[in-house]
């Protein structure tokens, strides 16, 4: 899988858990207060990506994810 | 009999060496599983290893791990030494590496010279953050400057040290009443009550099936973390004292997919499980009626589900007994609770096993029976002015009993004004009925949300944060009811800004909170200078203030 299509990936499965549409996600976009990502929902969330994505998220690496921005980069780098 | 942790500990590994400890992986895939013998073996060593880093009996460690093998090797092991562990929340799962940084330090600071064992990346990241925040950078550098990761500690050479032999009156472990920021108060257990508590605990489980759930269960299977006294005292402390299987799941895996601890529950015998009441909403909302997982679950040998922590909901027990109904689940396998830390853990139980019941309150809401107060312990409801109330009128719940607490550390203050004439005050209100106990409220301002509690400063202070008010701008913290999905947070906040700017302020105050307390907030309601009711002494009136927000008569800007 690319990085392109991880992160295309990446933002569907945000948009299905937090209910909204993906063409509407922006980067800037905070999981918590934009997007209603309480921690349960968070981690249903990180454990999501990682069967989707067949990737692992280390709990520090999963400690300063804080926006859609954050994925995004999170996913170019690996 | 064993009288404190350390007998314990050996008592298990004499008696029932084969039985053992699976603890799983931070996303319930793979667990590791060490018989009690080998525990023994590890806690020893572990033991050993804080004794070759200087750390001697009475000294304070903080152990801010995730549920791992680490983490209770490290804790016992402070046990086995005769030192007082304190078990912290580690970091939030997404986001909140801040927040979690600062409440360590500000831990630190409270509890004096400690040792901390977390993560390996803490100590740069207290560094780097005291740069940013001069006015908290002592606290963080000698946070920093005391953390030691698990890694190098499990390669630490491990001194040779005799178990401790306290007496049973001697602190056996802090216990933190709360997460906080602010000021979190930490709990004196002594080994006393921790071995009262968890007999009478099996006795009042075990009491429907005549004897102690010891007897009768083969497992315990958990997910609550063991900075939770549910987990450490309700999961980890019955497993050891009944030479019980225990299968440990981190909180994570079970949050993240509430069937792998479904799953567990059917693959481990006669079993015992308590979770606080969002634990069950969580699964009916996760797990679908027509979701495939549903087919493949056998709750038939759960015989005991415990529920407590935080209010317990008609509507929750209703619809988790109505969707597991076909995956064997039974209605009086529900066991409503109530404990709290400076209880050491139980209160009460419901001893006969009668399942959840609950009656009309003398306000009109269905409120669950938590049951009856476990052996050697006596309820009383008392008025305002220290007087008993009858039966069926609320007050707080007063609670006396070799269970009681010894005490916070270091903050006479806070003791006496908790524990009076040997009678613990808890700061929730309740009625009894028929001898039963029905939670009401709360007398303190305090908010529980998921089962841990969050004190409503924290989240003013951060709402207070974002607008600027420098004290002349107030807000206030509450929970509403939100039904199944237990209490709501909501902040009101005062503001002199522009109303065009309340949008962006909306936003940060739930970003800040969500980043340092890792919790949603329903709503934030913005009103005028001086609208928020206060006493003459400039205190919130969080009570009023709630009632106006209920009643519509806020006055709202948004």
């Amino acid at each position: 899988m690319d990085k392109n299509e991880m992160q295309r990936q990446a933002r569907a499965v945000i948009a299905e858990l937090s209910d909204h549409e993906a063409s509407n996600l922006e980067p800037s976009m905070d999981l918590v207060a934009d997007l209603g990502f309480d921690s349960p929902k968070a981690l249903q969330l990180l454990v999501t990506l990682e069967e989707r994505l067949d990737i692992e998220i280390s709990d520090d690496d999963a400690a300063k994810l804080d926006s859609v921005g954050d994925i995004d980069a999170y996913l170019a780098a690996l | 009999m064993s009288t404190t942790l350390p007998n314990v500990l050996t008592r298990v590994a004499l008696d029932h060496p084969d039985r053992g400890i699976t603890v799983f992986d931070g996303r319930g895939r793979r667990g590791e599983r060490r018989t009690y013998a080998e525990l023994l073996d590890t806690v020893r060593t572990a033991a050993g290893r804080w004794a070759a880093l200087g750390i001697r009996p009475g000294d304070r460690v903080i152990v801010a791990l995730n549920t791992s093998w680490p983490l209770l090797e490290a804790w016992l092991g402070a046990v086995w030494l005769g030192a007082l562990p304190v078990a912290l929340a580690p970091g939030g799962a997404v986001g909140g590496g801040e927040a979690h940084i600062k409440r360590l330090a500000g831990l630190v600071q409270r509890l004096g010279p400690t040792t901390v064992l977390t993560s390996p990346r803490f100590a740069t990241e207290a560094e780097t953050l005291a740069n940013d925040h001069p006015e908290i950078a002592e606290s963080l550098r000698t946070a920093a400057a005391r953390a030691r990761a698990a890694a190098p500690f499990a390669e630490t050479p491990a001194a040779s040290v005799e178990a401790a032999t306290p007496h049973p009156d001697d602190i056996a472990f802090l216990q933190l009443t709360s997460g906080s920021t602010g000021h979190p108060r930490a709990v004196m257990i002594p080994h006393r009550t921790v071995i009262h508590n968890n007999n009478a605990s099996a006795g009042a489980i075990g009491a429907p099936r005549g004897g102690s759930v010891f007897d009768t269960a083969d497992s315990v299977v958990a997910w609550l973390p063991l900075n939770h006294d549910m987990g450490l005292v309700g999961c980890l402390f019955m497993a050891l004292m009944g030479g019980l299987e225990l299968v440990l799941l981190p909180p994570t895996a079970f949050l993240a997919r509430p069937q792998t601890w479904l799953r567990e529950l059917g693959r481990n015998g006669r079993v015992f499980s308590p979770a606080p009441n969002f634990g069950y909403q969580l699964c009916v909302e996760r797990l679908a009626t027509d979701d495939p997982v549903l087919a493949d679950l056998d709750l038939a040998g759960w015989d005991n589900a415990m529920t407590g922590a935080e209010m317990i909901r008609p509507e929750t027990i209703e619809a988790f007994q109505h969707r597991f109904a076909g995956a064997g689940f039974r209605p009086e396998a529900f066991r409503p609770c109530y404990g709290l830390a400076e209880g050491t853990l139980a209160v009460t139980f419901d001893i006969q096993g009668r399942g959840a019941r609950w009656r009309p309150s003398p306000s009109g809401e269905d409120v669950v029976s938590v049951g009856e107060p476990i052996a050697d312990t006596r309820i009383e409801i008392r008025k305002p002015d220290g007087g008993v109330c009858p039966d069926g009128a609320v007050g707080e719940v007063c609670v006396s009993g070799p269970s009681v607490f010894a005490g916070y550390w270091n903050d006479p203050e806070a003791t006496a004004e908790s524990l009076r004439d040997g009678w613990l005050h808890t700061g929730d209100l309740g009625f009894l009925h028929d001898g039963e106990l029905y939670l009401t409220g709360r007398l303190k301002d305090l908010l529980i949300i998921r089962g841990h509690n969050v004190m409503p400063h924290e989240l003013e202070w951060l709402a207070e944060s974002v607008v600027g008010g420098g004290g002349a701008l107030r807000s206030g913290a509450f929970t509403i009811d939100g039904g199944g999905q237990g209490e709501q947070a909501v902040v009101v906040v005062e503001v002199a800004t522009d109303l065009d700017r309340l949008a962006d302020a909306d936003h940060e105050i739930r970003k800040r909170i969500g980043r340092e307390l890792s919790l949603t907030v329903a709503d934030v309601a913005f009103v005028r200078r001086g609208r928020i009711p206060k006493t003459t002494s400039g205190k919130v009136k969080r009570r009023e203030l709630r009632q106006r927000y209920l009643d519509g008569a806020l006055d709202r800007l948004i």
